[in-house]
């Protein structure tokens, strides 16, 4: 009884979805003002995504007519579970709700859903701007997923694991990951922001030419989970980049866990929001170019190469 | 922009036609034209001068004629001027010629019931498609306070 | 995927900031045919101000466009002084030009803004806008009003400058160029620009010949044309105007021409500030104006502004004609967007600098 307690307790609040929930208001009020602050703004208080998303959730829902509500509703829930899910297996400042030799993959797999779900929400509602941006979304999960798996997996090949909180451990133990493989690294940044559809990669819901892409009907509560299942996405990217790239929470000692922890993923988040600041975005078939003639060839490249530095 | 070459031009293609050239402020020279003609005079200008650019063509209700004014520029300004009557207002398109005269056509015909033969998109350009009444620059047509005064 | 399908642009859509109507035809990632409607904002100003005096027209005309307002009643008040026969004081003129160059600036740093925002690239609009804001800052300081300034009257200027205001404006403008230049910067090098930028939306010389095209448009295509340098209206006289050219024909090749013709304005006004002649700055205009006829022409942000005036003697204009320099540029559009990504139809539509009030009149 106690036991299912505390998984309980670990589940839903830390480290699971109120901690995570916390996490997505605090990381993208952080976004929000980093990259106001780069564009010459001041940028939102702090309980702006907080507000923003108590007042979506109450605003009138709508769909338009002759879609299938129950999957709308389906839909976002789906794409929120996901990640939920995926977050169970990825260490917070040391603490894991739980792990086991493999959990790497069904991580990966997991957060492969939503992706799907979001191009499912384009054609499920089915007016011309979703169903161009759903079309787009996955040709963009095409070209940016296989470099994005294959740079996680250098880290898995390397510390002879594939276990999430394995390699954090392994890695804070020796050395970081980020340094042995920088390619590795770099690759997986852009991945999860083509991952995330931030700017540069934000091609299926650019604003100017699709409206809101596969979003455009979603609205009021519906749309409050898909903003929401983004922004935990956002965060559950982000630490398992941490862990998998710069050593989890581990470090000589210098300071508690938590608190290195949390400093490396503010880091990681700061590479996005100043990347998504940097550049205009680009064209789909640019994206594609992108992603399978420059950054597949390189994320081949850095498995060989761990992979060799392994036999030698 | 040599005016009197334009003008020695013009007779030259036109020689059936009485030309004078107009002087109007701002460095702009009128010459009129009867309806048949402009055509051959545009392209007289367009093959045989260096002018090229139409700026736009301007329409307008005077008493008794629907006044066309095809205004040019190179340097200078150059206006035909050409007259069509009330009730059988029509003129052959230019558009073979400058393409961009396709809008304002377009425009001159909603707005004062001008017919462009010829013309290869002959749709209302501002008007809304269920328009109804005079157009808009003719003098018949009163605007709705205008209307009201007159009651 | 050869089915196709038709992307409504407008007359609701993020991407214009006026109500316009484009259908999109694209088959896969392609477009295939376009039709344009226009119309939405058709107020019937032409129809409308032959029931108002002159006078009350200043007001009506500036109303046409909200970010050319000025330059709308330049060329009406120039107009409408040709065929009154005044002579606007020298000091009016300059004053008149200034307003009309530091529009210019401000024109088209909104535009870059517009553009950044529709390649997905927010932070040139955010820098572009709030750099425009100093030249708006000026012309506010300078008339009241930040876009429209009802500086023109008939006869000369409202507005005029003091010597206290005078060197904080020549700090500012310089400020504002360095600003500018740096922005030129980016255009000029930024990767992610040029690449969303080039090649997109090409017309040939002979293309701007047959549309009749004007303005940055035209320029960045080779051809030569600017009235403020070939026309000489106002106090552009007494100025040297370098004409920004390029040849490319793209969008990038208009976005160069615009930022080069901003700081080219920065110049311009700097040189009116600096040789401002003293005296008044308008002179008193009568209320009739005699029968006459008067094509007047103005450089707008955008091209060549056309006002035909015709008089009949009465407080009132018979008719007056305006053709704005936006209407060329659409006329473009359908073979512009020929054979194009979906995704570049925002820059090909960005590139032509809308104004579609201006074009409805």
């Amino acid at each position: 009884m106690a036991d299912l307690l505390v998984a309980l307790a670990k589940l839903l609040l830390f480290p699971g979805f109120a901690f995570l929930f916390a996490c997505a208001m605090l990381f993208a009020w952080i976004d929000r003002l980093v990259i106001a602050r780069l564009q010459g703004r001041v940028g939102p208080p702090w309980f702006q995504p907080l507000a923003d998303w108590i007042k979506l959730m109450a605003k009138e829902d709508i769909l338009p007519t002759g879609t299938n509500g129950w999957v709308c509703a389906a839909l976002p829930v789906l794409s929120l579970a996901a990640v939920l899910t995926a977050s169970i297996y990825i260490p917070v400042g040391g603490w894991i709700a739980h792990a086991f030799e493999g959990d790497l993959i069904v991580v990966l797999f997991l957060l492969s859903l939503p992706p799907l779900a979001y191009f499912l929400g384009g054609w499920a509602t089915g007016g011309v701007y979703s169903v161009i941006g759903g079309n787009r979304s996955l040709l963009q999960y095409f070209s940016y997923e296989v470099p994005f798996l294959m740079a996680l997996c250098s880290p898995a090949i390397l510390s002879g694991s594939w276990s999430i909180a394995e390699i954090a451990a392994r890695q804070s133990e020796t050395i970081w990951g980020a340094l042995v493989q920088p390619l590795g690294f770099i690759l997986a940044l852009v991945g999860l922001i083509g991952k995330l559809k931030r700017a540069p990669f934000d091609i299926p819901k650019a604003k100017s030419e699709i409206v809101a892409g596969p979003l455009t009907e979603f609205s009021g509560r519906k749309l409050a989970l898909w903003h929401l299942s983004i922004e935990v996405k956002t965060v559950v990217g982000i630490f398992l980049l941490v862990n998998a790239f710069l050593g989890g929470s581990g470090v000589s000692g210098l300071l508690p866990a938590p608190i290195t922890f949390a400093i490396k993923s503010l880091l990681v988040l700061l590479i996005l929001s100043v990347a998504s600041v940097l550049y205009a975005r680009l064209r789909i078939d640019q994206l594609a170019n992108l992603g399978w003639r420059v950054l597949a060839p390189l994320a081949l490249l850095q498995i060989a190469a761990t992979v060799w530095i392994g036999a030698t | 922009m040599n005016i009197p070459r334009i003008l020695e031009l013009l007779q030259e293609v036109l020689p059936a036609a009485r030309l004078e050239v107009q002087t109007v402020p701002i460095d702009e020279h009128f010459i009129s034209l009867p309806p048949d003609n402009l055509h051959a005079a545009v392209r007289a200008l367009l093959e045989r001068s260096d002018v090229y650019h139409l700026s736009t063509i301007t329409g307008q209700d005077l008493d008794g004629q629907i006044e066309l004014l095809y205004h040019f520029w190179q340097g200078g300004g150059l206006t035909l001027r050409t007259g069509l009557p009330r009730d059988r207002a029509r003129i052959e398109t230019i558009t073979d010629l400058i393409p961009g005269a396709s809008f304002y056509e377009r425009e001159i015909a909603e707005m004062l019931g001008v017919t462009f033969l010829g013309h290869p998109d002959p749709q209302p350009l501002f008007l809304p498609e269920d328009w109804e009444g005079d157009p808009p620059l003719r003098r018949e047509f009163a605007l709705p306070e205008e209307r009201e005064e007159g009651e | 995927m050869s089915t196709r399908i038709t992307i409504p642009i407008g007359p609701q859509h993020p991407l214009l900031k006026e109500p316009l109507s484009f259908m999109i035809t694209v088959e896969g990632e392609r477009v295939v045919d376009s039709a344009l409607r226009l119309g939405y904002v058709h107020r019937g100003i032409e129809r409308l101000c032959q029931t108002k005096t002159y006078v009350q027209n200043l007001h009506l005309f500036e109303r046409v466009c909200g970010i050319c307002s000025h330059v709308h009643t330049t060329a009406y008040c120039q107009g409408v002084e040709a065929l009154l026969g005044l002579e606007v004081p020298l000091r009016g003129l300059y004053l008149r030009t200034l307003l009309c160059e530091l529009e210019r600036v401000h024109s088209h740093l909104l535009w870059l803004g517009v553009l950044g925002e529709n390649i997905g690239f927010q932070t040139i609009f955010m820098y572009a806008w709030r750099d425009r804001e100093i030249a708006l800052d000026i012309m506010e300081e300078l008339s009241g009003g930040r876009v429209t300034h009802s500086g023109n009257v008939i006869g000369g200027v409202r507005i005029d400058v003091g010597d206290a205001q005078f060197s904080s404006i020549v700090s500012r403008l310089n400020d504002l160029e360095q600003r500018v230049e740096k922005l030129l910067g980016v255009i000029q090098h930024e990767r992610t620009l040029r690449v969303r930028t080039q090649g997109i939306g090409y017309l040939s010389p002979e293309e701007i010949r047959r549309y009749c095209v004007v303005g940055p448009v035209a320029r960045a295509s080779g051809v030569d044309v600017d009235l403020r340098r070939d026309c000489k209206y106002a106090a552009y006289g007494r100025l040297h105007v370098n004409v920004a050219l390029a040849h490319e024909g793209d969008v990038w090749a208009r976005t160069l021409v615009r930022a080069r013709e901003a700081i080219e304005s920065l110049r311009l006004c700097r040189q009116l500030l600096v040789g401002l002649p003293e005296g008044p700055t308008r002179v008193r205009a009568p209320r009739r104006v005699p029968p006459g006829e008067v094509v007047s022409r103005a450089e707008a942000p955008r091209g060549e502004l056309l006002y035909y005036i015709r008089s009949d003697g009465s407080d009132k204009p018979a008719r007056v004609k305006i053709r704005t320099p936006t209407l060329t540029s659409l006329i473009t559009v359908h073979d512009q967007l020929e054979g194009v990504e979906t995704a570049d139809v925002s820059v090909v539509l960005s590139g032509i600098d809308l104004c579609i009030a201006c074009v409805d009149r």
